[in-house]
């Protein structure tokens, strides 16, 4: 599957990303040191001599330059320190938890983009020009214009609130989670938040990509050969119409990753947006810093995969 | 109203009574915890959500409201609060003998405490608990102990963890006595005490084994409460469970509890409202419900019932400088400096005092009064000792006549209060709209325009504690109902929250009396302190904040008084 050019690239971009989440925690990691304050500060006033060991403790007394030099060999092993304001907790382990949660919900976002997207733009283009097309295209206009957290507050008042006894608790978001991983209703809506808005850009490329494809001569040859309608557009047009969308899975998955800072915190799920959210809110420089980092990496790494899905796609793309 | 809301619930202590009686009953018969009675739910979990995880469980560490409210329902003191706030007896077993000189305190332990794990508490526990605060926990309540002999020694040992210095003043003729020797007669002490902070016994042998982080992980989380935890998961839950054959009193009948940690209470209250939680406010978060929730749901004539308001210990108020600016600050000297009891600074003060119309502020501010009331009574919140009485506060008046006159005599040319700034913190709700209230209030009624400055919020402490701004938002959230904490951190010179920088011989003269009195003869001069404080016009008072809280109808004995939730193994779940 991997040529040996396509292998050098991976790599190449592997150590980009590494290049990328030095200089992404290098940035933050000077930038908030700049800033006045600190998580330990609070309104009853501390003694001088303790304030002077829990600096100690996070060596915050060191020179800066001391400061950085440790937190760097700390990222190079993994290890991202500790949180300021939640003592003991350790954030490598507390990021990735919360990264698997993310991914859960971003995954459920991700195939709410691309199913709803796709499935909206192939019927639109198909029935151009019909009540179809104008209620799929309609529909594209809402999503595409409304920001996720209007949607995702309409539908936390709607199945939460007012549809909650009608529906009988079937829809609507369960706050609170007790393990990794979520249950169904805990997904559902907020995934359907997050990737509503992407699936109306996703659904309106779509059917622009597949209204070309379809007048394309090899279309009209399939059709000419008896194919039936199914097999025409599901094998012949959406295979091509796909590769601009593609190009733009890049970005969706970016928008996703920094949307989901808005709908975890409406949901209240407990990932990395809204821990996001959080350390900054505390002044939890530990925490804040080894996000940006993790954001950084899973950013640069999305779009190495959407990179690479080209190939897959368009077997005439090689690197 | 919260009076009310405590009445009711004491109506229904003869229920927990029996509910505590028949739990003793069935503790003897089969050396197991309650098995619920027909009347409650056979399933005894009690849910509930946070906003805020817990920051530490570790006695020298703890600081805020959050933590300590789980965290007195997994361990135990000397002493503690009954629901009235009243100081009880907790591993002691009576208040302690103190001798005639006020510097010896003595305690007898109860034979039967132990630690969840099985350990028996020893007097030496609380020696090496204590000792550890006081060292480890100058950055929360270890100077609780500053009075304890030996205390400067111990504060200053670095890395007590491997070099364990105790307080000298500390000695266990044996396991179950405890004398505590002070270096001056502390009236104060037992108070400190029976707050759940620094002074709770932790068990020596689980906590060396890993000094920094034995709280978190529910194997070494080890206490003598009716509760342990069960579970934790940073930013996302934690759970306890009940301990089988607790020692104490009364047994747990809610058998397991479980906390959500949630983004903001709009998510707790919409899934109380479906029955996924119990009650709404525990855990800290009286003030956390918003304020369009609270609108929302007393309009709703069922939900309305559930909804309960407790004064809390916390009050705001503007504060002037006193000082001069601390070199180098950049700090212009303030307008308000100087002039105690009369004098143009004096009438400035008090002019921009007597401008504030705080019915209107509260109105405004604070949603029609739901999540504030006005504070008319002095700076110590109501419902605690040093309160000085409603519409006690001259300070606390509205009068434009008498403000406008002052300020001409205050301020005759106008040019003091040219481009005066207001600082203040937004994050929360109330300091932002107050802060707006407010200068709407002297541009109209006084026509000085003040500038509004947000700050966030450490950076605002830092530099208010730092005495860099001339007006600004000052608050104050009471450690435990007595008068001295107000008082040596707030008004006396050099106290560490004393923002204004503000002294008066007579009010330090007076607090200096009152902290080496009994608290009953203390608080006459305490009182009079506070008075002094309204002769200087020494701040602009604004308002008391309200805890909201929710709870099912079927829940028993929930509450809070106005610093704490109502311990857990006190509550019961009725069937439903």
């Amino acid at each position: 599957m991997f040529t040996r050019g396509s292998l050098l690239y991976i790599g190449q971009r592997l150590i980009l990303i590494l290049f990328t989440a030095v200089a992404v925690s290098s940035i933050v990691f000077l930038g908030i040191h700049r800033l006045p304050g600190n998580a330990l500060l609070n309104e009853r006033h501390p003694d001088p001599a303790a304030q002077a060991e829990l600096l100690h403790y996070y060596h915050l007394d060191l020179p800066l330059a001391q400061q950085y030099f440790l937190f760097v060999g700390g990222v190079f092993h993994g290890d991202l320190g500790e949180s300021l304001v939640n003592r003991s907790v350790q954030i490598t382990p507390l990021l990735l938890r919360e990264a698997r949660v993310s991914a859960e919900v971003g995954g459920a976002a991700i195939v709410f983009t691309i199913g709803i997207g796709i499935v909206l733009g192939v019927i639109a283009a198909v029935r151009q020009n019909t009540w179809v097309d104008y209620v799929a295209t309609t529909t594209s206009v809402i999503g595409y214009s409304m920001p996720n957290f209007v949607v995702a507050s309409l539908l936390f008042l709607f199945f939460g609130i007012y549809f909650y006894k009608w529906t009988g608790g079937t829809i609507y978001y369960n706050s609170g989670w007790t393990g990794s991983w979520g249950t169904l209703d805990q997904i559902v809506v907020p995934g359907f938040a997050l990737g509503f808005p992407y699936a109306s850009i996703v659904a309106r490329l779509t059917r622009a990509s597949m209204l070309e494809v379809i007048r394309q001569d090899y279309v009209r040859t399939a059709r000419a050969k008896g194919l039936t309608d199914r097999i025409v557009i599901i094998r012949h047009a959406l295979r091509n119409a796909l590769i601009p969308v593609v190009t733009i899975l890049g970005p969706l998955v970016i928008g996703i990753v920094t949307g989901s800072v808005v709908i975890e915190n409406i949901f209240g799920i407990p990932g990395l947006g809204k821990e996001f959210a959080t350390s900054i809110l505390q002044r939890d420089y530990n925490i804040v810093i080894g996000l940006f980092t993790f954001y950084a990496i899973i950013i640069a790494a999305a779009n190495l995969l959407v990179d690479l899905l080209y190939t897959v796609i368009d077997p005439r793309i090689r690197y | 109203m919260s009076d009310l809301f405590v009445g009711k619930l004491r109506a229904l202590r003869p229920l927990a009574v029996i509910g505590a009686i028949g739990v003793v009953v069935a503790a003897c018969g089969n050396g197991t915890s309650t098995t619920p009675s027909a009347s409650l739910a056979a399933d005894q979990t009690l849910r509930f959500p946070s906003d805020s995880d817990i920051g530490t469980l570790d006695p020298a560490q703890i600081n805020a409201e959050t933590d300590v409210e789980l965290y007195q329902n997994l361990f135990d003191g000397l002493l503690k609060f009954d629901d009235t706030l009243k100081v009880i007896p907790d591993i002691a077993t009576a208040l302690p003998t103190i001798s005639a000189d006020g510097m010896t305190y003595t305690f007898k332990l109860n034979a039967n405490a132990k630690f969840w794990n099985g350990h028996a508490v020893k007097a030496s526990d609380f020696i090496y608990s204590f000792s550890r605060s006081a060292a480890e926990g100058g950055n929360a309540y270890g100077s609780n102990f500053d009075h304890v002999v030996g205390y400067d020694v111990v504060s200053k040992t670095k890395d007590w963890a491997h070099n364990q210095t105790m307080l000298s003043g500390m000695s266990a003729p044996d396991d179950h006595t405890l004398q505590i020797k002070l270096i001056s007669p502390w009236y104060v002490f037992s108070t400190e005490l029976a707050l759940a902070s620094a002074a709770q016994v932790i068990d020596p042998t689980v906590v060396n084994t890993d000094d920094a982080n034995w709280w978190s992980k529910p194997a070494t989380a080890v206490g003598t409460g009716p509760y342990k935890m069960v579970s934790y998961i940073p930013k996302q839950s934690a759970a306890f469970d009940a301990v089988p054959n607790w020692w104490g009193s009364p047994q747990p009948t809610v058998q397991h509890v479980k906390i959500d940690f949630i983004a903001d209470m709009s998510q707790g209250v919409v899934k109380y409202e479906q029955g996924g939680y119990d009650l709404i406010g525990y855990g800290g978060m009286g003030s956390d419900t918003p304020t369009a929730d609270i609108i929302r749901i007393q309009a709703d004539p069922t939900l309305s019932k559930q909804l309960k308001f407790v004064n809390k210990v916390r009050t705001i108020w503007v504060q002037y400088a006193f000082g001069p600016p601390p070199s180098g600050s950049g700090r212009a000297q303030s307008v308000f400096a100087g002039d105690l009891e009369s004098g143009p600074a004096h009438d400035l003060r008090l002019a921009f005092s007597l401008a504030i119309d705080r019915t209107q502020m509260v109105n405004v501010a604070c949603a029609n009064g739901i999540t504030c009331s006005a504070a008319t009574g002095g700076l110590i919140t109501k419902g605690l000792r040093g309160y000085v009485g409603d519409n006690s506060d001259p300070l606390a008046k509205f009068d434009l006549t008498q403000a406008k006159a002052l300020l001409k005599s205050g301020d005759p040319t106008g040019s003091k209060t040219k481009n005066l700034t207001y600082y203040y913190d937004p994050n929360k709700a109330i300091y932002k709209a107050t802060a707006e209230n407010v200068a709407s209030q002297w541009q109209t009624n006084l026509g000085i325009h003040v500038n509004l400055q947000p700050i966030d919020h450490a950076a605002f402490i830092k530099n208010y504690t730092a005495h860099n701004y001339v007006l600004f938002r000052e608050g104050w959230q009471a450690d435990y109902d007595h008068p001295q904490d107000w008082f040596d951190n707030l008004f006396i010179k050099g106290g560490g929250s004393n923002g204004g920088d503000y002294t008066d011989p007579k009010v330090e003269a007076l607090v200096k009396k009152a902290d080496a009195e009994p608290l009953d003869a203390a608080i006459a001069d305490y009182n009079a302190a506070s008075k002094q404080m309204m002769t200087d016009a020494a701040y602009a008072p604004l308002a008391y904040f309200k805890g909201e809280f929710m709870f099912k109808p079927y829940l028993i004995h929930a509450g809070s008084n106005n610093f704490n939730d109502f311990y857990w193994n006190e509550m019961q779940i009725g069937s439903h």
